[in-house]
């Protein structure tokens, strides 16, 4: 029973870390699904976009005069939320630039893919370094929901609960716009059988794009909402993608729940992990990756996909 | 659906061909152990010293070169012949620098010992890895080995008492080299240069007489239709496992080079970024289309970064929008359009050929 009391704490953090990587994988999810396309570039454009809101919501705008004075009295709650939009859409136009870069691989073999959305992080990653310099920079929150407070005899930081809240919304949201939208219907039904949908007179290509947009959209909205708690460095994008890949091959690619699932085991065992030995709590969902690829070979709810040829 | 597999499955074939054409009419004769172009690379290299300064470089570059070729070379082996991405091999670099690091610090200062050991280690390590990934191709083979590279790099960074962490281990002296009847130092850069261009020759000459041989025909068959090639009655599994041992060993051996002429090992070369580097400066120059492509990738990788380095702090940006410009526009690579070239003079010159006899035929 101690023990159990002791591992609470730890279970809620991992909880939370868990929704959190949700959140992370569920833009990767969906190129993957749609597009059979493993887009390293994914954690570049998380950290994109948490560098276009940092932008936003503290502007340098010395030279505009009235219009930046006008802009900098407004509330910090409502540039963060001006950040928050503007800023995952501007890092959806980026993705659709990418997507367009992307098309001469399709039909290929999908590791063109993967090496073309490997030079496209290292690109983004370069030009963030060059707009914003190479050091650690502090996206800052809104005041209702920064601080801490103590439960039992552990304190807990206020924004992981509003991150971790809005993470389980985005999951629901993003649910809720696959099961119950034609839009939904035909992003599922071209990751199935991707000719049928064309002739079924679905503009595939215009699908993709869109597809590509809301992903790179989604891997901004996690940026912005996760640099508070992880900090914001250029290279913050290599500590992401390969733990969203992760979880996206633990949970079954192409599988909605089996990337939620995934992520909140992923969560759950780092703060497990972490509690006891904090220096091997990294290592230790990659250990749980391959325990599980050898005894599940398409992981926890995969099914067959052309990916594996 | 049938339909849809047929179709794709002739798709495979007719890209596999043309990509293949080349190497089949090498493999069909009898292929000399020395080519031209490996005496036309080892003259180049080798004379290095000789011109380097003349032309703006450093002799160390040259070692540099040499040693990212012998890891190119071996990565080829797995990505361009057998056709199995794996983004996780500089965690056998990695392994093979700290056996060289460790050897020479705590066991016996012998060149030659530190060497042999890096290449077993890194065999060792590729050996295990290979266990668990041999059954897996595609996006799920290079899933595996980034988790693997990932898990050595992290071991690396945090076995304080035996890697040194972050710093790595410093102060390998790079000592005497002993070849029997006499020994000559390698702290100058010349003889160390030397030195890895022997190794490379070897190195280059071996893998060269192994893709050339029934096993390298056995990885292009995997790389071309694995299940045909199981059919056939080849233990894929097998020749996929050893195909990445022996790939591993070599980016082990390339490591312990690598320890030797920088006089320490570090965990950078092992993670994400350094494996996927290894995989672009391959597909840059050309491994999909020649035994040479790794070594026109591994020369053009570090001429740019020293002139686009000395010209640009971002000389990353560039060389990241070159590879998406290579794998959109021509994933074959600079090896690629060598050969596209080629092939239209040839073309040309067979016009011309038939155009001259036409009009004597006339005449």
């Amino acid at each position: 029973m101690d023990i159990l009391i002791n591992l609470l704490p730890h279970l809620v953090n991992g909880l939370s870390l868990g929704l959190l990587f949700g959140l992370i994988a569920l833009g990767f999810m969906l190129i993957v699904g749609v597009m059979e396309l493993i887009n390293l570039a994914h954690g570049s454009l998380f950290a994109l976009g948490a560098y276009f809101a940092m932008t936003i919501i503290n502007p340098d705008l010395s030279s505009w005069g009235a219009i930046g004075t006008w802009y900098m009295d407004l509330s910090l709650g409502l540039r963060y939320f001006l950040g928050l939009i503007i800023g995952s859409f501007l890092v959806a136009l980026v993705g659709m630039g990418l997507e367009v870069c992307m098309r001469r691989t399709y039909g290929k073999k999908a590791e063109y893919g993967l090496l073309l959305t490997f030079g496209a992080a290292l690109v983004i990653e370069e030009t963030i370094r060059i707009t914003w310099g190479s050091g650690e920079q502090f996206l800052p929150v809104p005041q209702m929901m920064s601080g801490a407070f103590i439960a039992g005899d552990m304190i807990y930081s206020t924004y992981r609960f509003y991150a971790a809240g809005f993470g389980a919304f985005m999951i629901f949201v993003v649910w809720l716009f696959l099961e119950k939208t034609p839009f939904g219907a035909m992003i599922k039904a071209g990751a199935h059988d991707s000719e049928m949908v064309r002739a079924l007179g679905v503009n595939l290509t215009r699908l993709r794009l869109y597809v590509f947009a809301f992903g790179a959209l989604l891997a901004a909205v996690a940026g912005i909402i996760l640099t508070p708690i992880w900090g914001l460095r250029p290279h913050v994008g290599v500590d992401v993608v390969i733990p969203a890949f992760l979880i996206i091959v633990l949970g079954g690619i192409g599988s909605f729940w089996g990337a939620i699932i995934a992520g909140v085991l992923v969560g759950l065992v780092v703060a497990i992990v972490g509690a006891y030995a904090s220096q091997w709590s990294l290592m230790s969902m990659y250990i749980l990756l391959i325990v599980v690829l050898t005894f599940r070979t398409r992981g926890l709810l995969g099914k067959k996909s052309t990916l594996e040829n | 659906m049938n339909q849809r597999v047929a179709q794709s499955s002739e798709q495979i074939l007719t890209v596999d061909s043309s990509e293949q054409s080349h190497r089949v009419a090498l493999t069909t004769r009898k292929t000399p152990i020395i080519t031209r172009q490996m005496i036309f690379m080892f003259i180049i290299l080798g004379t290095f010293p000789l011109w380097s300064e003349w032309v703006g470089l450093y002799n160390y570059l040259g070692a540099e070169i040499a040693i990212w070729i012998i890891y190119a070379l071996g990565f080829n082996l797995l990505l361009g012949y057998t056709g199995l991405p794996s983004f996780g091999h500089g965690a056998f670099f990695g392994i093979g620098a700290y056996a060289y690091g460790l050897t020479q610090l705590g066991i016996i200062e012998s060149v030659w010992v530190g060497i042999f050991v890096s290449l077993l280690a890194g065999a060792v390590a590729a050996g295990v890895v290979a266990c668990f990934i041999s059954h897996r191709r595609g996006i799920y083979y290079a899933l595996m080995t980034i988790a693997f590279g990932q898990i050595f790099w992290f071991t690396s960074m945090r076995w304080h008492t035996l890697t040194g962490g972050e710093d790595g281990l410093l102060n390998i002296h790079r000592g005497e080299l002993n070849l029997g009847l006499f020994s000559f130092s390698l702290s100058e850069t010349s003889s160390l240069f030397y030195f890895i261009f022997a190794i490379l020759m070897v190195v280059t000459v071996c893998l060269w007489r192994l893709v050339h041989s029934p096993y390298g025909k056995a990885l292009q068959a995997i790389r071309m239709n694995e299940m045909r090639a199981r059919f056939l009655g080849y233990n894929v599994w097998l020749i996929k496992w050893s195909v990445f041992m022996i790939s591993g060993a070599i980016a082990g051996l390339a490591g312990g080079l690598f320890a030797l002429a920088q006089q320490s090992a570090y965990p950078d070369v092992m993670n994400l970024h350094a494996s996927g580097l290894i995989v672009m400066l391959t597909l840059i120059g050309g491994g999909f289309v020649s035994y040479w492509g790794p070594v026109l990738g591994a020369i053009v990788f570090f001429l740019a970064r020293d002139t686009l380095g000395a010209m640009t702090e971002t000389w990353l940006l560039w060389y990241g929008l070159m590879f998406m410009l290579v794998i959109i526009f021509k994933p074959e690579g600079i090896a690629g359009v060598w050969q596209d070239l080629m092939k239209r003079r040839e073309k040309r010159r067979l016009k011309a050929n038939g155009s001259t006899e036409n009009a004597s035929g006339e005449v």
